[in-house]
């Protein structure tokens, strides 16, 4: 190989680890973006049968291409809510059959979702019976600093349209039956909530705490409407700012003297200059 | 070997040999190796004395720097997915009873609880002592629904503290909280992490969460001599079984 094909050899390699290393650089943002806020693999489910009218049912979970269920809840009647169930993140096949009917019976409704980390979901059947709907809705809010977050979900057929009060405050005005709000702010208290519709009216105290999250389920009851308050999410009253101060350093390891490192470039030194003095006579001598 | 032995030695082959190393009377028992095998020696002595001094080099601009503690948790630790677990159900915080001791049996852990609140700054109130844990009364109460968290100093300037082995904790180990009526809530680790100070995870420590969860805060990584702290959190996600 000539010293000139050595040269653009080299030169080559150099220029492909460049390229190497500005690849890896446009690419790390990029990576560092995609990765979730979760801690973990682990996202929440929990189901509901919100469809008045509809026969008690086994609610059936699959991860997607399984034929095994993940959970099985049975007998769930109109108004009852499970308890948030935590599934690694992924693709599920959520179906509902008529309560004590074989898993292999054919479903009478049937959907697939998809569970993130870190975050809550409510799967729920609308609706009426003659026509019902299942529905994702999705949990996870971050509460506004010392606030509290209600939404609210319509479940009542024999009052079509709802209007929730809480306190002086208007929640919703005229919330049509099977739909569901989107999460609003209030102020942390005690409130007095009502329901009306247009031939009946509900009411029920409520305790709201800052940081976290409720919905106010509204369904048909025996003397026409009833109110449910779920907790959905809870965190921390008042966030503390930032990481924690907590330890002094006892056990830690102390940092050495500079002057073994000082020796120690020293005699490095001196055996490098004395390496490439020798090396220097014995070509001379060659 | 004769006289006439020590006759022939008295013209040894100098040139070849460093200034350095000729010395009088020694000259006369090394036997001078092969040309192509000193220069060899005369290189891997050049090399080895520059990575020494590149070594003692770094060696000495690091020594300013805080060292690493022996036994620092891996940066990720994800939990394995065991078999259902019978759903807790939702509990409100006003019925659940405040936390007055903490045992982790995996890491040797018994400590009773204090409640912390805030600094002036607004930052995590620290217990007093380095020998009791805390618990945060700002969030949910330990069982309840949400993020209960309890902080505990990893030494003092002396020693270790309460919480000096909670990083040796991993997935599946148990943590028992002693509530004020006797009952346990029993904690199962899903993840252990450790965060540089400057990036803690506010949301992921203390924000909302859909199951009762607890959180286990320490300080771990290395420690900063000219500050005086410790440069990381080391934080132990539990989530509720019983």
């Amino acid at each position: 190989m000539t010293h000139r094909a050595r040269v653009r050899l080299v030169s080559r390699l150099l220029a492909a680890c460049a390229a190497t290393l500005g690849l890896l650089a446009a690419v790390a943002p990029a990576a560092v973006a995609s990765t979730a806020p979760a801690v973990g693999s682990a996202g929440y489910l929990r189901l509901a049968n919100l469809s008045p009218g509809a026969p008690t049912c086994d609610v059936y979970l699959y991860p997607v291409g399984n034929t095994h269920a993940r959970l099985v809840l049975r007998n769930i009647s109109y108004g009852m809510v499970s308890a948030y169930h935590a599934l690694p993140a992924g693709g599920y096949t959520v179906a509902l059959r008529k309560a004590g009917l074989p898993a292999s019976s054919l479903p009478v409704l049937s959907s697939t979702i998809s569970v993130s980390a870190g975050q809550a979901y409510t799967m729920a059947s609308l609706g009426p019976s003659s026509d019902p709907r299942l529905e994702l809705l999705p949990d996870t809010r971050t509460t506004p600093e010392g606030k509290a977050l209600v939404r609210v979900i319509q479940a009542s057929l024999g009052q079509r349209r709802v209007t929730l009060t809480a306190g002086r405050h208007v929640l919703v005005r005229n919330l049509a039956f099977g739909s569901a709000t989107s999460y609003a702010a209030v102020t942390p208290g005690s409130y007095d909530v009502r329901v009306t519709g247009k031939s009946a009216t509900a009411a029920d105290r409520e305790t709201w705490a800052a940081g976290t999250t409720y919905t106010m389920v509204v369904l048909d009851g025996a003397g026409g409407l009833q109110l449910e308050c779920l907790t959905d999410e809870a965190g921390s009253k008042t966030r503390p700012a930032g990481a924690a101060p907590l330890g002094f350093g006892g056990t830690a390891p102390r940092p050495g003297s500079p002057l073994w490192w000082l020796a120690e470039m020293a005699g490095g030194g001196l055996l490098a200059g004395g390496g490439a003095l020798w090396l220097r006579r014995t070509r001379l001598a060659a | 070997m004769g006289p006439a032995g020590v006759e022939r030695h008295h013209e040894p082959p100098y040139r070849d040999i460093p200034a350095w190393v000729r010395v009088p009377g020694l000259a006369v028992r090394i036997r001078v190796p092969g040309r192509r095998l000193q220069r060899r020696v005369a290189a891997g002595a050049m090399a080895a004395g520059v990575v020494v001094t590149a070594l003692a080099t770094a060696g000495l601009l690091s020594a300013g720097r805080p060292g690493y503690v022996a036994g620092a948790p891996p940066p990720v630790t994800s939990a394995p997915h065991g078999a259902w677990v019978a759903s807790a159900p939702q509990t409100a915080a006003a019925h659940v009873p405040r936390p007055v001791f903490l045992t982790i049996p995996a890491v040797g852990i018994r400590t009773p609880l204090l409640r912390l609140g805030l600094t002036v700054t607004g930052a995590l109130q620290v217990p007093p002592t380095t020998a009791l844990a805390g618990w945060y009364g700002g969030g949910p109460r330990p069982g309840a629904t949400g993020p209960a968290v309890i902080g505990g100093h990893v030494d003092s300037r002396a020693g270790p503290g309460v919480f000096f082995r909670l990083h040796l904790l991993r997935p599946g180990d148990r943590v028992y909280v002693r509530q004020a009526d006797g009952r346990l809530a029993v904690f199962r680790v899903t993840v252990v992490r450790s965060y540089p100070k400057a990036r803690f995870p506010t949301a992921a420590v203390y924000g909302p969460v859909p199951t009762p969860q607890l959180r286990l805060i320490t300080c771990g990584g290395a420690f900063d001599w000219a500050r005086g702290s410790y440069l990381a959190n080391v934080v132990v996600y539990a989530t509720l079984l019983a």
